[in-house]
């Protein structure tokens, strides 16, 4: 062994020990910490947290109306609320939530859609948001009768969307990797 | 027959539709316990080349196809180290491959397992894949390869298995800069050591055998020779028992997890997958297989193909649920003109062939 490889082996064995060094000085640093999962997991829980607090104080008004029954004006109220929030998905499931009460089924489906595609958390069953129960009762009640719509009136544009966004909403809520 | 039936293809597909299922029981995304696509979408994701933290995990059957085949190389002699054929075309190419599946959402095996679940709009991409790998078939009939390639210093046959682990390192260290992601897909995952340990098997038996989707089909266009696509059947017959056996066989075209129905743009971008995987030897699967036992063409192909699947989540090339992205469909159209062109140059007269 000339001394090219001699000193280039020797390199090796220093930058290597350094590297092993630093990095086990890291970890073991690093152990009394929580770890990243576990503060990104806290973190996460938090944000749920703090988004259904606020949906809740937000849509205060509308829910109570909700409950009141009194549909229409809890409609008027959203929309409102959607011109100064319109990236909030919370709208389109409340919206979608009354348009189905009024039996409105195209619109409600349409909505559901809509919220999904803004924030797709409402169909992740790992998270505090999912809605797939409530969506799947929808489709349930749906999908009959805008099939039955369908074969009266086969050239209907609406009645077309409103059947494919239940196929939309089924596809994501059976999963996958999307 | 009986020999036939024990081929180490037949078993590698065995694996394999076992293996994808398994997965998924054990809490990968549903229909995608294997797809190097996905995983490779979620790798990008978690060295954050794209920023879609739904989309970001580092999925250690990766790691254990690799190292698997790398093992089974090393213990079989079989590790030969050869490369310097058309690198950049061969990068492109996987790039491309990566969008064509990220168009129908899933790579061939995904494709597998999607029909073994009773998804019917897995069809066309079937029918898509069948008819690129036919095309190809065809173009090499006609005089066309790329270049030849050659022995390299082993070094570099070292590069990708090294690569794999340091992923390996990245998965129980989780230094801060992998990102992990909590929620969607990302969150979905089997544990890690049965991961590693379910790949690993299936990663040093596809090293014996030589298993490809693609190669299955081109195999039989090609020559009439069937042990591959036998490999491909057992895949499929496997998953498809499993599914049977376990409640997770829904027929039908609707409803179907992580697909949609456009079904002209599944065609399309199935028959970029096939053309493309023929000119290059292999579907992405066997490009990580390869890559494992020291082919640097292929460690290539794979890097070209998490580039792919980067651009994929990151500029939108590709499919959801409601469909093709514009950008998909352009870049499906893209890649076959790609290939096409690729095939151009690379006709040799059929005198120099022979």
């Amino acid at each position: 062994m000339d001394w090219f490889y001699r000193i280039n082996i020797g390199l090796l064995i220093v930058l290597g020990l350094t590297t092993a060094g630093m990095l086990v000085n890291h970890e073991m640093e690093a152990m009394g910490r929580p770890s990243t999962d576990q503060s990104k997991s806290a973190a996460l829980k938090k944000k749920y947290e703090d988004q259904l607090a606020k949906n809740a104080w937000i849509y205060k008004e509308v829910l109570t109306l909700e409950k009141k029954g009194e549909v229409d004006e809890a409609i008027n109220r959203i929309k409102k609320i959607m011109k100064s929030r319109p990236e909030d998905a919370y709208s389109l499931v409340l919206l979608g939530r009354l348009y189905y009460k009024q039996g409105h089924l195209a619109q409600a489906v349409h909505s559901y859609r809509k919220a999904i595609q803004k924030d797709p958390d409402y169909v992740d069953k790992n998270t505090p948001l999912f809605i797939g129960d409530e969506i799947m009762k929808l489709i349930s009640s749906a999908r009959g009768k805008l099939n039955r719509e369908k074969k009266l009136k086969p050239n209907d544009m609406q009645i077309r969307t409103a059947i494919n966004d239940i196929y939309y909403l089924q596809r994501r809520i059976a999963g996958g990797c999307e | 027959m009986l020999k036939r039936f024990l081929d180490i293809s037949v078993v590698t597909g065995l694996l394999l539709g076992l293996g994808c299922v398994g997965l998924s029981l054990l809490g990968n995304p549903v229909n995608s316990g294997i797809c190097l696509s996905c995983f490779l979408e979620n790798l990008a994701g978690a060295m954050q080349l794209h920023g879609h933290t739904r989309m970001s995990y580092l999925r250690p059957e990766l790691i254990g196809f690799v190292l698997g085949s790398f093992v089974m190389a090393l213990a079989t002699k079989r590790f030969r180290v050869t490369g310097g054929s058309s690198p950049v075309i061969r990068f492109f190419l996987g790039f491309f491959i990566i969008v064509g599946c990220a168009v129908f959402i899933g790579c061939p095996i995904k494709m597998i397992q999607r029909l073994a679940a009773g998804d019917l709009t897995a069809v066309a991409a079937l029918l898509g894949l069948m008819f690129g790998v036919w095309l190809g078939a065809r173009y090499i009939k006609a005089g066309v390869h790329l270049d030849r390639d050659r022995d390299l210093p082993r070094i570099n046959g070292y590069v990708f298995p090294a690569f794999a682990i340091l992923l390996l390192v990245f998965l129980f260290l989780r230094p801060s800069f992998i990102v992990f992601g909590q929620t969607g897909p990302a969150a979905q995952h089997a544990s890690i050591m049965a991961s590693l340990a379910i790949s690993f098997v299936i990663g040093c038996s596809a090293q014996r055998s030589g298993l490809c989707i693609t190669g299955g089909f081109r195999n039989l266009f090609l020559v009439g020779e069937a042990t591959l696509f036998f490999g491909v059947m057992a895949a499929f017959v496997s998953a498809l028992v499993l599914n049977m056996a376990t409640g997770h066989f829904h027929l039908g075209l609707n409803g179907q997890p992580a697909s949609h129905t456009e079904h002209g743009w599944t065609f399309l971008a199935m028959v970029l997958v096939g053309l493309a995987s023929v000119i290059i030897d292999g579907c992405p699967f066997r490009q990580v297989i390869k890559a494992g036992q020291g082919d640097v063409d292929a460690a290539i192909t794979c890097f070209g193909m998490l580039s792919g699947a980067a651009l994929a989540i990151g500029w939108s090339i590709r499919s959801t649920s409601a469909g093709p992205t514009f950008a998909g469909k352009v870049a499906v159209l893209l890649g076959l003109m790609i290939c096409l062109t690729v095939v151009l140059f690379y006709r040799k007269s059929l005198s120099v062939v022979r």
